[in-house]
């Protein structure tokens, strides 16, 4: 019997909920170990490094109340990390689902490689990596879609602050200067674009649990702050605006189930990312305008979930995927013939 | 054999037949008896005839592609939603014309099915499949156009009937139905929506006048329709009055989230014939390989998706038991405004064709200048954009109206 058998992904969206208020106000290492102890990191890993083998959508709730609650973790990056290690680097694998070790993922640019003797040799420069100044290994992308996982501590690795929106999980930018690793580290050509197409479905959720929360913060403003003699939602212009980012809501979260369902693909998935950041931005930015000037002070933090969602926008390379997108429509299609009509 | 009768052959219970199997009967019955004229992508395409689109449609039910999922009892093949969708989907991917009953298959049988009576279920429910009973719809007046609990045409008691007087108007299709499902007043003004009534009115009936409105579009599709001192018979009234139209309510929110249910796989094929005329096309053919279009291209991709994940969303949910309730505003506001950012782009991108035109452009731009025209009713009828956003508001997320 697998774990997936009776359960839901739902259930996991409380104790989800749950594991990440628990968070607050601790550091990353000790936020690892609390999410290691309810069974978030392995959510998607195989038994044998202790992880619960459940399906990509058993994932979804997991990230979107990480989002929600505004988790100062990359929990998205350390469940895809682990189930890519758990065939090849069984032990980092279990290091990892265990919270024992931390790891994430550069998702901007690629390390060059070249092989001396037993080991290859990095260079380059790898960026949007969330949390990397306070984890073990960076994953990163090589040619070919491979990957290479890399000691943070290894010579010639320099972890940096880079300027980015994203105050609740900060993103850095890894410089590789000669950095050896074994052949071991180095994850399979194709293994990028499938932790990619997984990421694009988690970010969507991601993004989902920010989405709700803004939604939530400017219904809650719009029935309470009283303008001219009214609840703000008793105009209609503001009635019409949250309907609006309820529509925006709901598409991301079909999105996502469709992207899951039997007959959700490549296609399924991008088209979820890329909806969710439509959408998502554009509730967020709503749920800003909706609180008027409480929603320009550092204190609300819908800029909090905004600046997520833009990150997430970035790390997903929406602007190139949506490029990508229409363009794989087009190549699809062949010219109007009458035959073909 | 009709496809029904071919895959029942395989299986009486419908459950047990795998998607697939039934997907390539109804692909493969499609694909083979639709008319080249009658598709809207073909530089053969003649709109076809009303005798035609009846024959078509006639044709259509008894190949088991309209009617699915209808109890056997009353002419349907009562199959499953999911093998509806299915269907809607292989419909979505040609280009046929749409169906000019569908107020009877999608309104009316629906809400007959619902509050009528055992005898009117078997009176109209195969007539409207078989197509010898088209329908329209007799809900808007002038005076109550979205706000249907301000409309004044009354019915009031007969000798064993009704006797109705008032004016409809924005009937599509009046002049060519048989039946129309009025909306009528039986108590006061101030009732509102209490004292609703609903009657199906034989359109032959004595008083009964209709004067066709030409649209943008420059068709005469849609029409007035005058009812004086209408007789309507007793047997003619669907529902027990002050609770038909609650009934009603019910039954239109489940067809807001389903009815043509194959319009995601439809624009879906509108993008590719968009497309494919476009390469046909020397300028454009480099415009929509250009970053620019391929963007808005693929951004008008991304909300074909979401119209399909909204609509297979609303059958598991509704497959599961689940009351879809208002979430049928959700969709309907999604597919009417991304359809008219889909057309305007067409219309854009068509404009921009090489000299001279074509045939791929000239058979795109008659098929995307009327869509882009009709498109323009979507975010009207159906209830506009406003009423939309309205039922949102006041049922989903019930936001506050408190002072």
């Amino acid at each position: 019997m697998s774990m997936a058998e009776g359960l839901q992904p739902d259930e996991f969206a409380a104790t989800a909920a749950r594991a990440v208020t628990a968070c607050a106000g601790l550091d990353v290492r000790e936020q690892a170990h609390n999410l290691a102890g309810d069974g978030l990191l392995g959510v998607i890993a195989d038994e044998q490094v202790g992880g619960l083998a459940l399906p990509l959508g058993f994932a979804v709730p997991v990230i979107a109340a990480a989002h929600s609650g505004l988790l100062t973790f990359p929990l998205l990056e350390t469940v895809l990390v682990a189930r890519s290690l758990q065939s090849s680097l069984t032990r980092l694998a279990a290091a990892i689902v265990s919270g024992k070790t931390l790891t994430t993922i550069a998702w901007q640019g690629e390390a060059l490689a070249a092989r001396e003797g037993g080991l290859l040799v990095l260079n380059g420069m790898v960026a949007r990596a969330p949390c990397a100044a306070s984890v073990d290994y960076i994953l990163a992308r090589m040619s070919g879609g491979a990957a290479a996982l890399v000691p943070t501590d290894a010579d010639g690795v320099v972890v940096e602050e880079a300027a980015g929106l994203d105050l609740t999980v900060p993103e850095h930018t890894v410089r590789l200067e000669k950095v050896e690793v074994s052949i071991g580290s180095i994850l399979p050509a194709g293994t990028w674009d499938l932790l990619n197409s997984d990421a694009n479905v988690l970010r969507a959720a991601a993004i989902l649990g920010s989405a709700e929360a803004c939604l939530a913060l400017a219904q809650e403003h719009a029935s309470t702050r009283r303008q001219f003699g009214h609840a703000l939602s008793y105009n209609q212009a503001i009635r019409h605006a949250l309907a609006r980012q309820k529509l925006g809501l709901e598409s991301i979260r079909h999105a996502i189930t469709r992207s899951l369902s039997e007959g959700g693909g490549p296609v399924q998935r991008d088209a979820a990312f890329l909806a969710a950041v439509t959408y998502g931005s554009s509730i967020g930015e709503g749920a800003l305008q909706i609180h008027g000037g409480m929603g320009f002070t550092w204190d609300v933090p819908v800029h909090r979930h905004l600046r997520r969602i833009r990150t997430l926008q970035a790390q997903g390379d929406a602007s190139g995927l949506i490029n990508a997108f229409g363009r794989r429509y087009v190549s699809e299609v062949a010219p109007f013939a009458e035959a073909g009509a | 054999m009709s496809v029904v009768e071919a895959v029942s052959a395989q299986s009486t219970a419908s459950e047990n037949l795998t998607g697939g199997a039934y997907r390539d009967a109804m692909h493969r019955w499609l694909h083979a008896n639709l008319p080249a004229g009658f598709r809207s992508d073909s530089a053969a395409f003649a709109p076809p005839t009303l005798q035609q689109s009846i024959a078509w449609e006639a044709a259509m039910y008894r190949a088991g592609l309209t009617g699915i999922i209808w109890p056997q009892a009353y002419g349907g093949h009562g199959r499953s939603l999911r093998e509806h969708l299915i269907a809607n989907q292989e419909i979505g991917r040609l280009a046929m014309p749409e169906s000019v009953n569908s107020i009877g298959k999608e309104l009316a049988g629906p809400i007959i099915l619902a509050v009528g009576t055992e005898e009117q279920k078997r009176r109209f429910l195969p007539a409207i499949l078989e197509m010898r009973n088209i329908w329209c719809q007799g809900f808007s007046e002038p005076e109550a156009g979205s706000d249907l609990a301000g409309l004044r045409t009354r019915a009031t008691r007969g000798d064993g009937g009704w006797r109705i007087n008032g004016q409809k108007i924005w009937t599509s299709g009046a002049y060519r139905s048989q039946r129309c499902l009025v909306l009528a007043r039986t108590g006061t003004l101030e009732d509102r929506h209490r004292g609703l009534a609903m009657f199906a009115v034989p359109l032959d009936a004595k008083g009964v006048r209709v004067r066709t409105i030409k649209s943008i579009d420059g068709r005469e599709s849609f029409c007035e329709v005058f009812f004086d001192e209408v007789e309507v018979a007793q047997q003619d009234a669907i529902g027990a009055p002050d609770e038909g139209w609650a009934a009603a309510i019910r039954v239109l929110e489940i067809e807001r989230a389903t009815n043509r249910m194959y319009r995601a796989w439809r624009f879906e094929n509108e993008l590719r014939h968009l497309i494919s005329a476009c390469k046909a096309d020397p300028a454009l053919s480099a415009m929509v390989a250009d970053r620019h279009y391929a963007v808005r291209l693929g951004e008008v991709a991304v909300e074909i998706e979401v119209l399909k994940a909204h609509v297979e969303t609303a059958v598991e949910a509704l497959v599961n038991g689940d009351k879809i309730g208002a979430r049928g505003s959700l969709a309907k506001l999604h597919w009417s405004e991304s359809h008219q950012r889909f057309a305007a782009l067409a219309l854009e991108l068509l404009s921009q064709a090489s000299l001279p035109q074509n045939p791929a452009i000239k058979v795109a731009r008659r098929r995307f200048e009327a869509i882009y025209l009709q498109a323009r009713a979507e975010t009207i009828y159906a209830g506009t954009t406003e009423i939309q956003l309205g039922i949102i508001a006041d049922r989903i997320l019930q936001l506050s109206r408190g002072k």
